[in-house]
């Protein structure tokens, strides 16, 4: 397949950059086209820009509360649009307890921290070619 | 495992350090040009000759709205504390106030919720302003603006009220909290607060440079000084280009920086700033006062450090970092709490981070002795070689162009992104070592110690935003408008903010409409998310 196109948010007012920038820089260096979609998004803005950029996973990166209130919003907004982009969430402030609840909502895969490279390389690759494939 | 053999920035260690070295040369005939005792130009050894005076003691404050944050006040100070520190919410960080759109659920959550005087009124309750030092992580402009109103409310002069705000009109954007806005504004901001403080406000420091944010993107030590002292020379350059004269404004500038884990370096790092700053505001700028060469530096340790595996394990870098900070000689500290990595502080960690700085400065009497490194070949060779690289990059960046011209033309945006991207391949390749994190794991699941206390949770104060509608709604209207327009026109001028502003938040103007008011005067759109109109237009 060709590169593996891949966004990368940061969503509300969760202004901690450097694991984002980190993971964007480390998953460009491994092939994959990434679209760096930077701090202040919602789940509209985040889907808005997936659409146009034609990615084939959503990374949403977290380091505040946040992501609690907005990752169900962005879920819902996604099963509303029938649409089956795989959604990937990292970031240290994810608890054990939140990961489940992550999995239950429909996010695809979390990264906590220490989640080292290759595990997060893999897991990208293996939702995007699935994605891909459904959708030929 | 390995151990490296060169500090962060690269320095290379030797394995032990001998009388001849350079410095024990520089030690011997010229111990009044590189060192002096402390108390004495050029401040290497400590700004004061103060044994055993310890720092301030105080940790990072802020939760909820103001009456919840006042309490963490009242009982930090109860345990001991000498000085309050505050953080304010994302929101409040980034002028934002909290019925924006953008702010519904993080408001109160990492910091406390502030956008109007009488939020300021309720953080300082019953406490006495004018007797504990107030340290101010949030928005510069309101704080100072408050303070001034609030000592005049309680009859106390507003130039005894001590303490500091951060400023970093320079690197916001980037690394730290986005305040959205032109970066002549910014820098105008901050210039206007210094001086509107050094005028009314004389034992406030209306410049804390904040270094520690910045760095907090992954920078190593000497890149951490060298770019606090390329926005230190533009602001200071700024103001003299006002016609302010250095000596009305210097002795209240301070440097909050930061502190990793790289034991000696960062000690190497505290004794480097004091000397470079004496030397380029009295060498440079041409100050006569004393005061305005020794330069106070404040600590926040890094909260980059830490880690959120086995979060006991942060308790313990705390206290190395103290320990470090201690023998540097600072004024002010305040410790990342063991918790960092998923909060700001709760009670508990609280009360640990106090307790670390208390038992270092207290039991182990570390303070006693004033730069007890003083002397030693190694230490004194870290120094030379630490100053020396900082030197050479402040000549690097400034040779590249204006500095204003590099902020805005992107230069330090790229400088952060490469100190990030750095910052995560050291990381992942082990060049940095992390117990826990990279080296000598533990399964999750018996990664248990301290974790219920790190991981508890509290909702945002998502009703506060129909609380400041109601607020906004019950003002005395015409006179917000009259305040705002005020604002409005005196940002177009070369005049100093300070005033008008002080004049709109005594009307109950908000935070979020004076900077909206602010970036509409200078050419930007009120709301820069483009959610909200502004309340002066038409």
């Amino acid at each position: 397949m060709n590169s593996i196109r891949i966004l990368i948010g940061i969503l509300g007012m969760d202004q901690h950059e450097v694991a984002a920038v980190g993971i964007a820089k480390m998953l460009r260096d491994n092939g994959m086209e990434v679209i760096y979609a930077g701090c202040f998004n919602t789940p509209e803005t985040i889907l808005q820009s997936a659409i146009e950029e034609d990615v084939d996973v959503i990374g949403i990166s977290s380091h505040s509360w946040e992501y609690l209130y907005y990752m169900p919003e962005l879920m819902e907004l996604l099963q509303k649009e029938a649409n089956p982009i795989p959604v990937v969430v990292g970031g240290s402030v994810i608890t054990a307890k939140d990961k489940t609840a992550l999995g239950e909502i429909g996010v695809a895969s979390v990264f906590g921290s220490g989640t080292n490279d290759e595990e997060i390389i893999g897991s990208i690759q293996e939702l995007a070619e699935a994605f891909v494939a459904a959708s030929c | 495992m390995t151990r490296t053999s060169r500090t962060r920035s690269g320095i290379r260690l030797k394995s032990n350090y001998r009388p001849d070295e350079g410095a024990s040369e520089t030690l011997k005939t010229h111990y009044q040009d590189n060192l002096g005792d402390p108390g004495s130009y050029p401040y290497t050894r400590g700004t004061r000759d103060n044994p055993g005076g310890g720092w301030i003691q105080r940790e990072l404050s802020g939760e909820g709205d103001a009456r919840r944050s006042n309490a963490q006040f009242k009982y930090l100070l109860e345990q001991g504390q000498s000085g309050v520190d505050i953080i304010g919410d994302s929101p409040t960080q980034s002028l934002m106030d909290p019925d924006h759109p953008l702010a519904k659920y993080v408001i109160g959550t990492q910091g406390v919720s502030l956008c109007r005087h009488d939020d300021y009124r309720e953080l300082f309750d019953d406490i006495p302003i004018d007797e504990i030092s107030i340290s101010s992580s949030g928005p510069p402009m309101f704080t100072v603006a408050s303070l001034y109103l609030l000592a005049m409310e309680r009859g106390i002069s507003p130039a005894s009220v001590r303490g500091s705000v951060l400023q970093f009109p320079f690197y916001a954007e980037y690394c730290g909290y986005a305040y959205k806005m032109p970066f002549d504004l910014h820098l105008r901001m901050t210039c206007d607060i210094i001086e509107f403080c050094s005028k009314e406000m004389p034992k406030f420091h209306g410049f804390l440079e904040d270094s520690y944010f910045f760095s907090e993107a992954g920078l190593n030590a000497v890149e951490e000084a060298a770019l606090a002292f390329v926005e230190i020379r533009h602001v200071v350059r700024t103001l003299m280009k006002r016609g302010l004269d250095i000596d009305s404004f210097a002795p209240r500038i301070a440097i909050l920086v930061n502190c990793s884990m790289d034991f000696y370096e960062e000690i190497a790092k505290i004794r480097a700033m004091r000397r470079i700053f004496a030397r380029m505001i009295k060498e440079e700028f041409g100050a006569k006062d004393p005061r305005s060469m020794a330069v106070v530096i404040a600590c926040h340790t890094s909260g980059l450090s830490l880690t959120t595996e086995q979060p006991a394990n942060n308790i313990v870098r705390g206290a190395v970092q103290t320990v470090a900070l201690g023998l540097a000689g600072i004024q002010a500290l305040e410790i990342s709490t063991f918790d960092e990595g998923f909060r700001t502080p709760s009670k508990e960690a609280h009360l640990v981070g106090l307790r670390t700085q208390q038992i270092v400065d207290l039991e182990a009497n570390i303070t006693r002795v004033q730069d007890p490194f003083g002397g030693s070949w190694f230490m004194e060779s870290l120094t030379d070689q630490v100053e020396e690289k900082v030197l050479a990059m402040i000549a690097d960046i400034e040779s590249r162009g204006d500095p204003a011209d590099l902020v805005t033309g992107g230069y330090f945006k790229q400088f952060f992104e490469g100190a990030m991207s750095r910052y995560h391949q050291n990381v992942s390749s082990g060049e940095v070592t992390k117990v826990g994190l990279n080296v000598l794991q533990v399964p999750e699941d018996e990664d248990k110690l301290l974790r219920d206390v790190s991981e508890a949770k509290f909702e945002p104060l998502m009703e506060r935003a129909e609380q400041l509608r109601i607020f906004k709604a019950s003002r005395d209207q015409s006179a917000v408008r009259e305040s705002l327009m005020a604002v409005f026109k005196v940002t177009s001028t070369d005049e100093n903010i300070m005033e008008a502003v002080i004049g709109a938040v005594e009307t109950g103007a908000t935070m979020g409409e004076i900077i909206g008011v602010m970036r509409e005067a200078s050419g930007t759109p009120y709301d820069p998310y483009g959610h909200l109109t502004s309340p002066i237009e038409g």
